[in-house]
């Protein structure tokens, strides 16, 4: 019954199932710097799944890990321990083939445009695509495509010296997208573009992942593009210090705010609730709960039914239903009684929990919803 | 995948800052200009060693097997080239006499120098067809008188001061050979070359009466030089050549025209400094145009380094990365080697002018340089690959 009681609730694990496809699958990665004496571990321990599709955004003060972890990912630099799956490949060990057939797959945008000055933009995100072994017209239909998707139809066959800095850059994020990857890695994307070109970019970025399945990593600061990011994570010191699916914190944000003794939380507050809240599952007939129990847990069922009985005088008696966005569990919490009631899941469930500790401890501290908690989400260090 | 199709980065990449083409082409073609150079000379000089033989008639030559030059005094006996006039395929054999050991000539002109110096003598027998140039064949009527000879316009001036302008000036300037009166009756071109500082031609009946100590006890006309064989069909020359091999003994060489300016050219080319001291000139030239190649190439990559490390990440291979420099290195070998050539062409022309070398660009010459070129700019940019190889894309992010 407590299968993945390690796993955080806004992980996003169980929004929509375990059968996606992971596009990334990072888990005990150790990574370190120098030799020797000098030898500097620069990440410790990290652990992330990332799921096809998904627009993750990370963040984070600077020497924090980002692109240490963003260059793992990317096979520019060889895993030292633990692993990392990217496209179903275990990167650890791999071999040069594989990495070079890897790399074709990916899309790379980094900080600099690092544009070939001899060669037009067209030229430029034509060395991705020859790369990519397209079909001769395909390829410049799509370069074209996306040279006036981001606003350079006028500018194809200009050299970068006569584009403007946000021009390059953007010729540079049409290089990293021309070959269809599956994965796109991309470094401050939206630094050198204003806010309209920057929304383009980041729009662009939401229809590949939509439409192509491909799957997005982003390092940036910049506020402005955070409302596209499935998953939020947050690296200080080389540890992935919050790893959070938004939409999934949302719902459960949503779901606390309805318990009438955790309406009046800040938004910030709710959030810092649902990261210490666990995933646990259990099947039709388990029981979750049982009267008399001392009380541990808060319950949140994310999805399922379980049906509330109640002991009385040795004759058990069904009392109520509850279905998604209910909870149970709080009573003796509250009161420090045992359970009040018995628990038994009524399908196939998935619930999120809270400790007893965390449980009071937010009802001892005591704000439109998704936008403001993407804030406080990027903005924690 | 670097394909003609595909996006030309290694052009691009040349063509892209002009002045740094400019000064590359300019750096490849000066190198490619001092390779002209050496190759010129070298040619020059050569083709004068073999002058003489250029200018004989003859199709097959008879050599000493002991004279490793023309200038090597050794000799055979004149039977052979009556029997080499036996094989079938021959129209004629001719002997030809060279001294230059005993062959010393002093003039008693004014401001001529006190001592006699050595230059060839050649005597021939006036009737048989020697010489290609006309020059000699229509002075042959003079040189039936005794105390005859015609001199090389091209022999040294300080050494032999006759006016050569006017027969008959030349025919009153008092002059001696071997100690004997010897009298200039014209003048023939055949040029000077390292071991002959002049030349003088001759009957074979003077040539004996001057040189009778050629052979020690006999008819020094008995001993021979060279032999020339002519033969009836010039495309069955290699067949006759076998044939007279046979025939004769192993005393001497028989060889076909080409066969011996080759084994002239061999020898000044092996066994003396001459082909070491070119040779060093080519590898300079080659030195010069690959440090300046491994410059261009070098600096293009480092200016690149970023956009090397993107391709990189992007996942083009080393294989790649290698045809692009080593097609960078063929093109600017290429756009180096015409400027490089039309300058030599100048060059050549300027100095056949003042030297009165022989300095032509034959296609052989045009070729070698091309290739070496190409190999220099190969190797200094495989060289300069290392730096590219070594491109790490970890640090773009």
């Amino acid at each position: 019954m407590t299968a993945f009681a390690s796993l955080p609730a806004t992980s996003g694990a169980y929004s929509q199932g375990p059968a996606v496809p992971k596009t990334i699958k990072v888990s005990q990665l150790n990574h370190y710097f120098g030799e020797g004496e000098l030898r500097k571990q620069a990440l410790h321990q990290n652990n992330l799944e990332v799921k096809r599709g998904e627009i993750v955004i990370m963040t984070g003060p600077s020497g924090s890990g980002k692109p240490t972890l963003l260059t793992l990912i990317g096979t520019l630099r060889t895993v030292q321990e633990g692993s990392l799956k990217v496209l179903g490949n275990e990167l650890n060990g791999a071999s040069r083939d594989e990495i070079v057939a890897l790399r074709r797959e990916m899309g790379f945008i980094f900080q600099a445009h690092n544009l070939f000055e001899s060669l037009t933009a067209f030229q430029n995100v034509n060395m991705a695509a020859e790369l990519a072994d397209l079909e001769r017209g395909l390829a410049k239909e799509r370069i074209d495509y996306l040279l006036n998707r981001l606003g350079l139809g006028h500018r194809i066959h200009y050299k970068p010296k006569s584009l403007s800095g946000g021009q390059k850059q953007r010729v540079a994020i049409a290089r990293g997208l021309v070959h269809s990857p599956k994965l796109v890695l991309a470094d401050e994307p939206t630094a050198a573009l204003d806010e309209h070109s920057g929304r383009e970019v980041v729009t662009l970025f939401q229809e590949l992942a939509r439409d192509e399945g491909c799957t997005i990593i982003m390092v940036t600061h910049d506020n402005r593009i955070l409302d596209v990011a499935d998953r939020i994570v947050n690296m200080v010191d080389g540890y992935i210090r919050s790893d959070v699916a938004v939409h999934e914190t949302s719902v459960i944000c949503e779901f606390l705010r309805q318990f009438p003794l955790f309406s009046d939380l800040s938004t910030s507050t709710l959030t810092d609730v649902a990261d210490k809240m666990m995933v646990q599952e259990a099947v039709a007939g388990d029981v979750i709960i049982r009267q008399g129990d001392p009380g541990e847990l808060f319950y949140l069922i994310r999805s399922g039914q379980v049906d509330v009985i109640i002991d009385e005088d040795g004759a058990a008696k069904k009392v109520a239903e509850l279905g998604e966005g209910q909870y149970f569990g709080e009573a003796a919490l509250l009161r420090d009684e045992p359970r009040n009631a018995t628990i038994v899941a009524g399908s196939k469930c998935v619930f999120y929990t809270l400790g007893k500790a965390d449980f009071k401890d937010v009802l001892a501290r005591s704000k439109t919803f998704v936008d403001e908690l993407r804030n406080v989400l990027a903005s924690r260090t | 995948m670097l394909n003609f199709t595909n996006t030309p980065l290694a052009w691009k990449n040349l063509t892209h800052d002009w002045r740094r083409l400019i000064v590359a082409v300019a750096g490849i073609g000066f190198a490619v200009l001092l390779m002209f150079t050496q190759v010129g000379f070298q040619n020059a000089l050569f083709d004068s060693q073999v002058k003489m033989i250029d200018d004989l008639q003859g199709d097959i030559f008879l050599v000493s097997r002991a004279k490793y030059t023309l200038a090597a005094e050794k000799r055979f006996p004149l039977e052979l080239v009556n029997q080499a006039r036996s094989a079938s395929g021959v129209i004629g054999a001719y002997p030809l006499y060279t001294e230059l050991t005993l062959s010393r000539l002093k003039s008693f002109g004014m401001g001529a120098p006190s001592k006699a110096f050595p230059i060839r003598s050649i005597g021939f027998r006036l009737d048989d067809p020697i010489f290609n140039s006309e020059r000699i064949n229509s002075q042959l009527e003079k040189l039936r008188l005794p105390y005859a000879a015609l001199l090389d316009v091209r022999s040294k001036r300080d050494n032999f001061p006759f006016p050569t302008e006017s027969d008959e000036e030349l025919a009153k300037v008092q002059a001696e050979l071997a100690d004997r009166t010897i009298v200039i009756v014209g003048t023939f071109d055949l040029g000077t070359d390292f071991a002959h500082d002049g030349n003088l031609a001759m009957s074979a009946e003077n040539f004996a009466e001057y040189f009778p100590q050629r052979k020690q006890f006999g008819d020094p006309l008995s001993v021979v030089d060279l032999g020339l064989v002519h033969v009836g069909d010039k495309a069955r020359t290699e067949e006759i050549r076998d044939t007279i091999d046979q025939l004769l003994d192993d005393r001497v060489f028989v060889l076909t025209r080409e066969q011996f300016r080759n084994q002239e050219i061999d020898f000044w080319d092996k066994s003396t400094p001459i082909g070491i001291i070119f040779t060093a000139g080519k590898i300079i030239g080659f030195i010069v145009g690959m440090v300046i190649c491994y410059q261009v190439i070098y600096s293009d990559i480092a200016d690149h380094m970023p956009e090397f490390a993107t391709l990189r990440a992007m996942g083009y291979t080393t294989g790649y990365f290698l045809r692009l420099i080593v097609m960078e290195s063929v093109l600017l070998s290429f756009i180096g080697f015409v400027p490089g050539l039309m300058a030599s062409t100048v060059l050549y022309a300027l100095l056949a002018n003042s030297t009165g070398l022989l300095l032509q660009m034959t296609p052989q010459a045009i070729l070698m340089v091309l290739v070496m070129t190409i190999a220099m700019c190969i190797a200094s940019g495989l060289l300069a690959v290392r730096k590219l190889l070594a491109v790490d894309p970890a640090n773009l992010f």
